[in-house]
């Protein structure tokens, strides 16, 4: 009964040392490698590597809007379905905090390209991002996505 | 007699219980489990204040959106409508029992597993601070405290026991986090010597004296830009190696209580203050019963006064001796200036009444964290909704104690001075 008690309590602990060593193992390098990418060990900044308040989160404003040939911009029906919390046309004050601004353009590419699949009316969806400061030197001022919904 | 307030004894220190924090030996020790205990009470409570609503907040934009980006793992299921609803209730009683402590390793590997599944639904629900917290819960899940909240408030040491890991774990994560922290800064283009990030970070907006406080912080950071910046990576860096080092705890202790205060209050406030707060539970001694409080058993507000602090020594600091018990320590009758009861530290000083008052949030650290946790939580939920200021509340609170502090000094230092004087 003792010996078995004790092979159990034996087995536990061997398994509790290795999940130590690999909580620790993970929290170490992961972050380390996050943060010097290899094999240059460059330093980045990265998301998942505690690295809080060392980078300017970039400020950017977008505006979501529908337009018709060269008319003027028109609000994006009912864009609280599609993403709760936006607002169509005005624009909207952002912080890319913890992404990148390849991250946002992904982000309002795939919005616009989502809205004119879904409403098929021939309208233009529009994303107009207007970059405040603190980008990449290599991002322009302002982009622009457009998708075209068929009629 | 005399009513000095503050009145010397050598006496020897008093006898440790052998149920001490001992966790200089093996990670699988078994240790004093109310440190513990204490630490997943004040997460639970950031838990159900904060995070809780904010995981909820995001599950609900997330189910009544239709457009979502992909998934940052694109194996894990995306979140429908029901499990949604099923989730932010699920929270709540997740939460609560961790509060309460019923199955509180279950409760919190399931707001931990939650909690990075909301993460990685969408790249835009990350933050550091909540990664923090989500590592935390999961350390909780790891550890056997089994002190249910009701036995935590009951005062007395029923045995309970625990391995020391989880403990150990808990201090190396927060070392971890700092040092990961100083490195960052130390390598960021941003923030370096120039102190270029440092001044212009936002802060927030306080209310009152609060808000000349925070100016005048403002001022020193964008005069002495670079000076600050080398001295927060400084400072993290100590903080990082203050944790792993038992002698450097004390030090670890204050200098991360300042630092992260200053965040909250003058700088940006947010989640990792709380959390960081909460952790450094893990650094102060636990069960050594090393404080006697001599109370007068015939006096009802003394005994009041014991019945309540009882019920508030979550961490079993306080020893507890009726006036005239002969244990060597200071056991005279209770004077006016005692106000019910005296308490001796570990070198035999005695202190009595507003000076008592002034240390007992040393010794009882959880249920001034969870008040200070329910003010500033509350407060700004109040101040959300329009109702003033209210998120100043725990910094008044802090300005209170600070204020009794420099009373008190006063007195010790003016005391100090007579005795030195001689009759």
């Amino acid at each position: 009964m003792d010996r078995g008690h004790s092979e159990v309590s034996e087995w536990r602990r061997y398994a509790t040392a290795a999940f130590i060593v690999l909580w620790l193992g993970i929290q170490i390098v992961v972050p380390l490698l996050q943060k010097f990418e290899l094999p240059t060990f460059r330093y980045r900044w990265a998301r998942y590597s505690w690295a809080m308040f060392s980078r300017l989160g970039p400020r950017y404003e977008v505006t979501l809007f529908r337009t018709r040939g060269a008319g003027d911009p028109e609000p994006v029906p009912e864009i609280g379905r599609y993403v709760r919390g936006y607002r169509s046309p005005e624009p909207m004050s952002m912080t890319a905090a913890y992404w990148s601004e390849d991250e946002v353009h992904d982000r309002f590419s795939r919005l616009v390209t989502y809205l004119a699949r879904e409403r098929r009316d021939g309208y233009t969806y529009v994303a107009s991002i207007h970059w405040i400061r603190y980008q990449r030197v290599d991002v322009p001022p302002r982009v622009e996505f457009r998708a075209k919904a068929a009629p | 007699m005399s009513t000095c307030p503050l009145v010397w004894s050598f006496v020897p220190r008093p006898r440790r219980s052998p149920g001490k924090a001992d966790d200089g030996g093996s990670w699988f020790a078994p240790i004093p489990a109310y440190r513990l205990a204490t630490f997943r009470v004040a997460l639970a409570v950031t838990t159900l204040v904060f995070h809780v609503p904010k995981f909820n907040g995001l599950i609900e934009g997330y189910v009544s959106s239709t457009f979502h980006v992909p998934r940052a793992l694109p194996w894990i299921p995306p979140l429908t409508r029901i499990e949604g609803a099923a989730f932010v209730v699920l929270q709540y009683v997740a939460s609560a029992g961790l509060l309460l402590g019923l199955a509180p390793r279950v409760c919190a590997w399931f707001l931990a597993a939650v909690g990075f599944y909301v993460i990685a639904l969408d790249p835009e629900h990350y933050a550091h601070n909540a990664q923090f917290h989500l590592t935390l819960l999961a350390l909780i899940g790891c550890s056997n405290d089994r002190v249910p909240l009701l036995r935590l408030l009951r005062g007395e040491d029923s045995g309970d026991r625990c391995p020391a890991w989880p403990e150990r774990l808990v201090r190396i994560q927060l070392s971890i986090v700092f040092f990961y922290a100083a490195l960052d800064k130390i390598f960021s283009p941003y923030w370096g010597l120039s102190g270029a990030l440092l001044a212009s970070l936002a802060v927030a907006d306080h209310g009152g004296w609060l808000a000349g406080l925070q100016r005048a912080s403002q001022v020193v950071i964008h005069a002495f830009a670079g000076p600050m910046s080398v001295m927060t990576i400084a400072i993290e860096v100590f903080l990082a190696v203050a944790f792993l080092f038992r002698p450097l705890w004390p030090a670890g202790v204050v200098a991360g209580f300042v630092f992260v205060v200053y965040l909250e209050f003058l700088v940006r406030p947010g989640v990792f203050t709380w959390d960081t707060l909460a952790s450094l539970i893990m650094l102060v001694p636990a069960n050594d019963r090393s404080w006697t409080v001599i109370y007068d058993p015939e006096c009802v507000s003394s005994r009041r006064k014991r019945t309540t602090l009882v019920r508030l020594d979550w961490l079993r600091r306080l020893q507890w001796v009726p006036t005239g018990d002969a244990r060597g320590v200071e056991t005279r009758p209770m004077t006016a200036g005692d106000d019910g009861l005296r308490l001796v530290n570990p070198r035999g000083r005695v202190y009595r009444g507003l000076e008592a008052l002034r240390v007992l949030p040393v010794l009882l650290p959880g249920p001034v964290f969870v008040i200070m946790a329910l003010a500033r939580f509350g407060g700004g939920f109040l101040a959300a909704r329009g109702y003033g200021p209210w998120d100043d509340l725990p910094f008044l609170m802090l300005g209170g104690l600070f204020v009794l502090w420099i009373l008190t000094w006063q007195g010790y230092a003016s005391s100090t001075a007579a005795v030195r004087r001689g009759p």
